[in-house]
């Protein structure tokens, strides 16, 4: 390697770098070290508070559980779409391109019009009472099932997409030679596809329970005050309440659960596939 | 009694046929090669024995059973793969492990069985490998225990050996005829290596455009192609159109041609043969059969030299490992040895 080559690697990583310590981890670290010190001394007093607060517990928790709830719906809803389209799909340009089209338009839109179908006279809720399912008609917004049902509307594409990308470079003689070796369809999926496909699972799964855990439209618009998650405190904290410590030791705490999260998830897919990266 | 039997098989995709009314019969224990250029149907054929792909129609007969309908995993039938289609998640055993583990074997038994093809294969040391730790060869050795642990009925082979380089394919091929010999299996063998099937098999069928034309051991078709298909195939490179007139075979300059035994019907015959069985000499010189002709190029082949010549009936190839070399213009006389001509009954359409 000449001396030249030693130093372009530098240069060309260098204005990507500059941007985000500049303008990412130096103010996130100046805002998270801030809530490290209470009275100009180093302390976890501020955490302490925040988890010993019974509203912020419930909250957590209620973010953490529709999180992972959506995260395994999405997984269960994502990968047998995307097994369709990899392996049978005929037109898969077609299917893709359906799988992916709720990402044209923005969150906001997409909560108003499940406003409109979850709604009291929504189209949901007609069903229900006309087809005599149920007298009159139930609740469906504001809650957690409408938030769940977002989430997993928001996220589903992310997981199709990443599914895909993995299923797609499974080589179809795999499975014909485990059908050879007499393994019937059911089997050779979860003997070969499935743990093959977890690489894109483990991907799919931390993209789409980071998501859950950030978004912060789909929460506001499709919850309620008493169905609170750790993005909307954020918000009510910094904005409503200035009170800018709290609001960054709530983000603080959310950065920690997805990264202790994706690193759970990650440890479960070497489990199934030891060579999965 | 043959021990596999295709019925008139029609297959393909959509509107396009690759098999019409396709017949194929394989006897016990015999090691049988579907040979042919890519988009011949050999590989189709595979397939459809496997149960990868069904027929439009007709039927596919084992062991006096009809299996048309019976799906790939209840065939038992061993498939080694171009591509080898090792389980890249699992370790080597695990791989061979994995059609005991599907019949339930007992864990003692598995391991045992195993061990036993690993050995076989010579493969020993090497369970606890992943595939991507393996050279090509090791893994189409593996990829061929696994297929043989389950004690197949019928061994398929789907070009096992053309991704390996020359040496190594080589080898494995004397390997696998090795390992057939000693079980005793029966085995469909696809290629396109004409050497690589002669060498190992007990019967080939050549595949053109969906049907075999010709299915015999490899000594037979060596000598005796009963096609002008088969007969390129095999390296006849020269092809003559004959007449019979009055019980003599004539030649299209109206010279006659003599060979040891006519074939009995028919009056319009091509005779088939190879460039190494015509000889060369100085013009003048009296040879059997004799065409005179001037050479147009010289081609150095290391054992031989290459002439090809220009006579009365068009371009012939010859070659000669004479010391004598003829340069490019040279009136020569080409010796066509009666015994070395192989006959042809020229049909209509070809």
């Amino acid at each position: 390697m000449t001396h030249k080559a030693k130093w372009a690697w530098l240069i060309l990583i260098l204005p990507g770098t500059l941007f985000i310590t500049v303008f990412m981890l130096i103010p996130l670290f100046s805002i998270l070290a801030g809530t490290f010190f209470e009275a100009e001394r180093f302390s976890f007093s501020n955490y302490v508070t925040l988890f010993q607060s019974t509203y912020f517990q419930q909250v957590f928790s209620r973010s953490v559980r529709l999180s992972l709830l959506s995260t395994l719906l999405c997984a269960l809803l994502g990968f047998p779409a995307a097994y369709y389209i990899s392996r049978y799909s005929r037109h898969k340009g077609l299917m893709m391109a359906l799988a992916v089209f709720p990402l044209f338009t923005s969150p906001v839109i997409r909560s108003f019009s499940w406003m409109v179908i979850l709604g009291r006279k929504g189209i949901v809720n007609q069903f229900l009472v006309s087809s005599g399912l149920f007298a009159r008609p139930q609740s469906l917004l504001y809650n957690e099932f409408s938030m769940t049902v977002g989430f997993v509307q928001l996220f589903l594409p992310q997981m199709i997409l990443s599914l895909l990308g993995v299923m797609d470079s499974i080589p179809k003689d795999l499975t014909e030679a485990a059908g050879s070796l007499g393994a019937s369809r059911l089997v050779a999926f979860l003997r070969i596809v499935f743990p093959l496909s977890v690489s894109g699972l483990v991907t799919g799964a931390v993209l789409v329970f980071t998501g859950c855990m950030t978004a912060y439209t789909t929460p506001q618009l499709l919850g309620a005050t008493d169905t609170q998650v750790l993005s909307t405190m954020v918000y009510q904290y910094a904005m409503s309440l200035r009170d800018w410590v709290q609001a960054s030791a709530v983000a603080m705490v959310m950065i920690v659960v997805t990264m202790v999260v994706s690193g759970i998830f990650n440890r479960l897919s070497r489990r199934i596939n030891p060579l999965a990266a | 009694m043959a021990l596999l039997e295709l019925q008139g098989i029609t297959a393909g995709y959509d509107k396009n046929m690759i098999l019409r009314d396709f017949h194929l019969s394989v006897s016990r224990g015999d090691f049988v090669s579907l040979l042919g250029s890519s988009g011949c149907g050999k590989t189709t054929t595979l397939r459809l024995i496997a149960g990868f792909n069904a027929p439009v129609s007709g039927s596919i007969l084992f062991d006096g059973r009809d299996i048309t309908n019976v799906p790939l995993h209840r065939r038992n039938f061993g498939f080694v793969f171009q591509s080898y289609a090792l389980f890249p998640h699992m370790t080597v055993f695990d791989n061979v492990a994995f059609g005991l583990k599907m019949r339930k074997t007992d864990r003692r038994e598995t391991e045992k069985r195993v061990m036993e093809m690993l050995e076989l294969v010579d493969l020993k040391g090497f369970e606890r490998r992943y595939p991507r730790e393996m050279s090509g060869g090791q893994r189409q050795r593996v990829a061929l225990a696994r297929a043989m642990v389950i004690r197949p009925e019928l061994m398929l082979f789907d070009e096992p050996l053309s991704n390996l380089d020359a040496k190594l394919r080589v080898k494995m091929r004397v390997e696998i005829r090795r390992i057939q010999q000693e079980l005793g299996f029966t085995a469909i063998y696809v290629t396109h290596d004409q050497e690589e099937c002669f060498a190992i098999s007990d019967q080939v069928a050549i595949m053109n455009g969906g049907v075999i034309e010709q299915m015999d051991t490899p000594a037979h078709i060596y000598t005796r192609p009963r096609t002008e298909f088969i007969a390129r195939f095999v390296g006849f490179e020269n092809f003559l159109n004959l007449q019979r007139r009055g019980g003599v075979l004539l030649l299209e300059n109206g010279q006659p041609l003599s060979v040891p035994e006519a074939p009995g019907t028919g009056d319009t015959f091509k005779a088939c043969i190879r460039p190494e069985d015509i000889q060369i000499a100085p013009e003048g010189e009296s040879l059997e059969n004799p065409l005179q002709g001037e050479v147009m190029v010289t081609t150095f082949l290391g054992r031989n030299v290459q002439y090809n010549v220009s006579t009365p009936l068009g371009e012939i190839v010859c070659s000669s490992a004479q010391e004598h070399v003829y340069s490019i213009g040279s009136r020569v006389t080409l010796g066509l040895s009666g015994n070395k001509i192989i006959l042809i009954e020229a049909r209509p359409n070809s």
